[in-house]
Formats: C-alpha cells, structure tokens, sequence
C-alpha cells in the first residue's frame, strides 16, 4: 500500500508539481498556488472596497454592490464558473486563458464573502471609534485607514483565514473549465494508471490539507505576534498578555 | 486662519442660537440659546435624558440638528460645507467621551500623536515630543508605550484628554467624563480638569460631579427636557435656584 503512493510519488511528482511545463502551460501544484495566491491577494483590496460600498450613504455604490454580493453568495460557485467560461468569450470575442477566468470568478466569488467579513468587523466595533476620529478631525478614509480597518481587520483574522482557506479549495473547481492545477494533474495520472484513484487522490487531499493548514499557521502566528505586541514589552509579564491569546486560541 | 474682517467678537468661543433637534416626533433639544465665553468653564448639569449630551454633541457636529446655528470662533459648524472644512473645525474642539474611545490597536503615544501627524500633518518625532509632553502634564509619561487596554479607566480618560489636548484646541468638550469610571478614579481625572481650567481653557462640561462644578465652573447651564431652564454662577444655582425643576434636581441630588 504505501508502496503504491511512493510509486505514484516518484514516477509523477514532476507532473504534480508543474504540470506539463516546460512542453506545456505550467500546472500542477505551481499553478494552484499561483492561483490561490493571486485570488487572495486581489480579493483582500477588493472586499474592503465592497464592504466600504456596502456601509456607503451614498446609495448610486451601496445598491449595485449590495445586489452584487446578494446574488454571488446566492448562487453556487460551479454556476458562476460555467457562466464566467461560456459567456466572457462571448463578450469580449476574445479567447480568454482559462486561468484568467478562475481566478476572476474567484476574486468576485470569494471578495463578496470576505466583503461581509470586513462589513461585520467595522459594524462590530461601534461608533465610538469613528465618533473620536471625527472628533479629532480626520476626514472618512483616513479615519477607516488609521483607527477603523486596523482593527475591525485585526479582529477578523480567523474568519478571514477560513475564507482564504476556502479560496485556495476552490481552485480545485478550476477542474471543470481546465484550468491546469493540481487536482487537473492528479486526474491526469489517475488517467493513466486507471486502477489506483484511492492512493491517487488521497495524495490529492494530504497536499491540500498541508497547503490549507499553513496557510492557517502563519495566519496564527501573526495574530499571535500582534496580540503580544499589543500586551506590551515582552518582559512585563502582564497578565493581560496570556488572556487575549487564549481567548484567540480557542475561537480557532 | 487670522481672524478676516469679521467684527470684535473675540470674546465669543461658541454661540447656541434657536437650536432646535427632534429625533422623529419627539424633540429632544428645544429652542436652545446661550453662549460660552472665551475662558469660561460652563458645566451643564441635568437630569439624566434632558439632552445635556445631544447638546454638547451638536457643537461639534457629531448630532446633525434641524434648524438653529451654532458658531464656534465665528464659524457655523452646521452651515452647509466640505466635509474637509467640517474636519479643519472638529480638529480645532476638543471632545472627551464618556466610554474615552481610545484606539485600542495604538500605544498611548500614538494615540496622543496619531491625529496631530494624520490631519495636521506636524512631523512625526515633534508630534511624538508633544505627546509625551502632554502624558507628562496627565501625570502617564511611565504609560506611553503601553496599550490603552493596559490601563485602568482613570488612565484611559487622562490620555483621552492628553489626545484631545494634542491638536491644541482653544476649546474642549466633556462629555460627561467621569460617569464611566469606578469612584476612587474619578478625583484623578477632574483634577486634569481644574488645572487646565485653572489654565484658562475653555471649557463646556456635561457632568454629574456637582463639586467639580462649584469649585470650576463659571456658569452652569442647567437642562431638562431640552431646554435650557436656567444658566447661573454656581453659588447662585447651588444657594439659589431659581427654577422649581432646578430646585427639585438639587434636592433630589442632596438625598
């Protein structure tokens, strides 16, 4: 048994890790974390623009981008795959890589989930804090840039890293559009040695485990860094310097 | 911002005229007309719901009000404007909360600095001196680097003053500043009050510390059902008051 899973190891990791690169497009395992990377890193900006939107008094942004994150969580990603697939080449005429078109689906899928995560950090922390910047003169947006988002974000780490962790999930759906990731390659083997799917896919989802499972490590680990930052210099031993930590600890 | 051409009114810091604010159907502040005199510390006292915050917060512009003006340094903080010139006007009142809204993710330095550097655009390391000039003058310059959450409620209000003081505003505003704080704590926050009464700020104050008021206080204002029944030098309001709701306020205080 363990045997098997060395063998597909040794005689595939090169196609797991690349994909068919260089004699094709770069897949495997590369291309999943590019994916996921590039999805997170341009849904994060995205979700506070749509939260900022949606908490706007200015109706013209806050109705268009209330219906838009109502109907992207109201429908299954799946659907808003096919329908970015089939219907982006119809707008545009052009052929546009598969890649591309995960990774907008993603960025709009998993930016209006994230934008509720970021709406209910800033609801959250009350109106104190925004009446004490106003109070000392800071304008809308440098009051959200310096007291707001610091920490209505801060304080939404954990859901934030289960939203992350779920992006990076949902770069498997990729599958069904071609997107040459890692779940393509794995079927690609799966393929070709037609009799082993268990091992194959149980390779599939210990990479993923491990993938998803850092992912929340560091995400920890900064939060832990900033919590002792905030209880004050290392040395003081203050008590308030367990509490938050375990208080953090065990929402996760 | 020299004073233009504008008349003699240096005596005025801020002026209340006909305002007026209703949440929905009911009013919550009526007709109110007073003024508060360069250098003078007015407290507004009244029984709890009478509008004494809602008041203090309209001179700011925290509560928007329906009709009426309130001029501050000869400016209408409530007439239509740029929300930039709105924020150049906040900047220059100084406002202290009752639940002190600190910013939690700052240490006490950066909290007394952030605001200074971030809207008045002062060079960090001078907006840094300042702040820890004025934690001096609070009585928490052992306390600036650590976390508001560190501190105890006393603590936290002094650096709010220190925050507010920061932007070197010719008038501050409390808002009843000590009604959040465990008793043995509220002496060392008032006492921050007198010795910058004592300075010649001026001061509006929503408080329930009548003591504070006698000793402070130039004028009270005393408020209920949102309207101003009877503003008077605190020996006369405390001897005699003249309104009856003044008279039963102070006695039901007494109890």
């Amino acid at each position: 048994m363990i045997h098997d899973f060395l063998t597909i190891i040794q005689d595939y990791w090169l196609l797991l890790l690349i994909g068919q690169y260089p004699n094709g497009p770069l897949g495997g395992l590369a291309n999943t974390l590019i994916l996921s990377a590039l999805a997170i890193a341009l849904a994060f900006p995205v979700s506070i623009l749509m939260a900022l939107a949606r908490l706007s008094t200015w109706r013209l942004l806050r109705w268009p981008m209330t219906a838009l994150v109502y109907v992207t969580r109201g429908v299954p990603l799946l659907m808003l795959i096919l329908w970015c697939y089939f219907v982006i080449p119809l707008w545009t005429g052009a052929d546009v890589p598969s890649f591309l078109i995960m990774l907008v689906t993603l960025v709009i899928y998993q930016g209006a989930f994230l934008s509720e995560v970021v709406r209910a950090g800033i609801v959250s922390l009350g109106q104190g804090q925004m009446d004490a910047a106003r109070a000392l003169g800071h304008g809308y947006m440098g009051a959200m840039r310096f007291i707001i988002l610091p920490q209505a974000l801060y304080n939404m780490i954990p859901s934030m890293i289960s939203t992350f962790v779920s992006t990076i999930k949902d770069t498997t759906l990729g599958y069904v559009i071609n997107v040459p990731d890692l779940t393509f390659a794995a079927s690609q083997v799966n393929n070709q040695l037609l009799t082993q799917p268990f091992q194959v896919f149980l390779i599939l989802a210990v990479v993923y485990y491990i993938l998803c499972w850092s992912l929340t490590y560091v995400a920890n680990s900064v939060e832990r860094r900033i919590a002792r930052r905030r209880a004050g210099p290392r040395n003081a031993r203050l008590p308030a310097e367990a509490t938050p930590l375990k208080t953090i600890t065990e929402q996760l | 911002m020299s004073t233009s051409v504008s008349e003699p009114q240096a005596a005025q810091a801020i002026r209340i005229t006909d305002v007026c604010k209703s949440y929905g159907d009911y009013p919550v502040l009526k007709n109110i007309n007073a003024e508060v005199v360069r250098g003078e510390v007015v407290v507004i006292c009244g029984p709890s719901g009478s509008g004494k915050s809602t008041l203090i917060r309209t001179v700011n512009r925290l509560e928007e009000i329906n009709s009426g003006g309130i001029s501050f340094e000869g400016q209408d903080i409530h007439a239509p404007m740029r929300s930039s010139e709105l924020n150049k006007l906040r900047s220059r009142i100084g406002f202290v909360f009752q639940s002190f809204n600190l910013f939690p993710h700052l240490s006490v330095v950066d909290n007394v600095s952030l605001s200074p550097i971030r809207v008045k655009g002062v060079p960090a390391n001078v907006a840094h001196e300042k702040a820890l000039k004025l934690l001096d003058r609070v009585g928490l310059a052992d306390k600036a680097n650590s976390y508001p959450g560190q501190l105890s409620g006393g603590q936290q209000q002094r650096v709010a003053i220190a925050r507010a003081l920061a932007m070197e505003p010719p008038v501050m505003l409390f808002d009843e500043p000590t009604s959040a704080l465990d008793p043995e704590m509220v002496g060392e926050v008032l006492s921050v009050m007198k010795s910058l009464a004592a300075e010649g700020m001026t001061m509006l104050c929503v408080t329930h510390e009548m003591g504070f008021a006698r000793d402070v206080a130039d004028r009270i204002w005393f408020i209920d059902a949102g309207e101003i029944l009877e503003t008077a030098p605190p020996e006369e309001f405390f001897k005699n008051p003249r309104h009856p709701r003044a008279q039963r306020f102070l006695a039901d205080l007494r109890h």
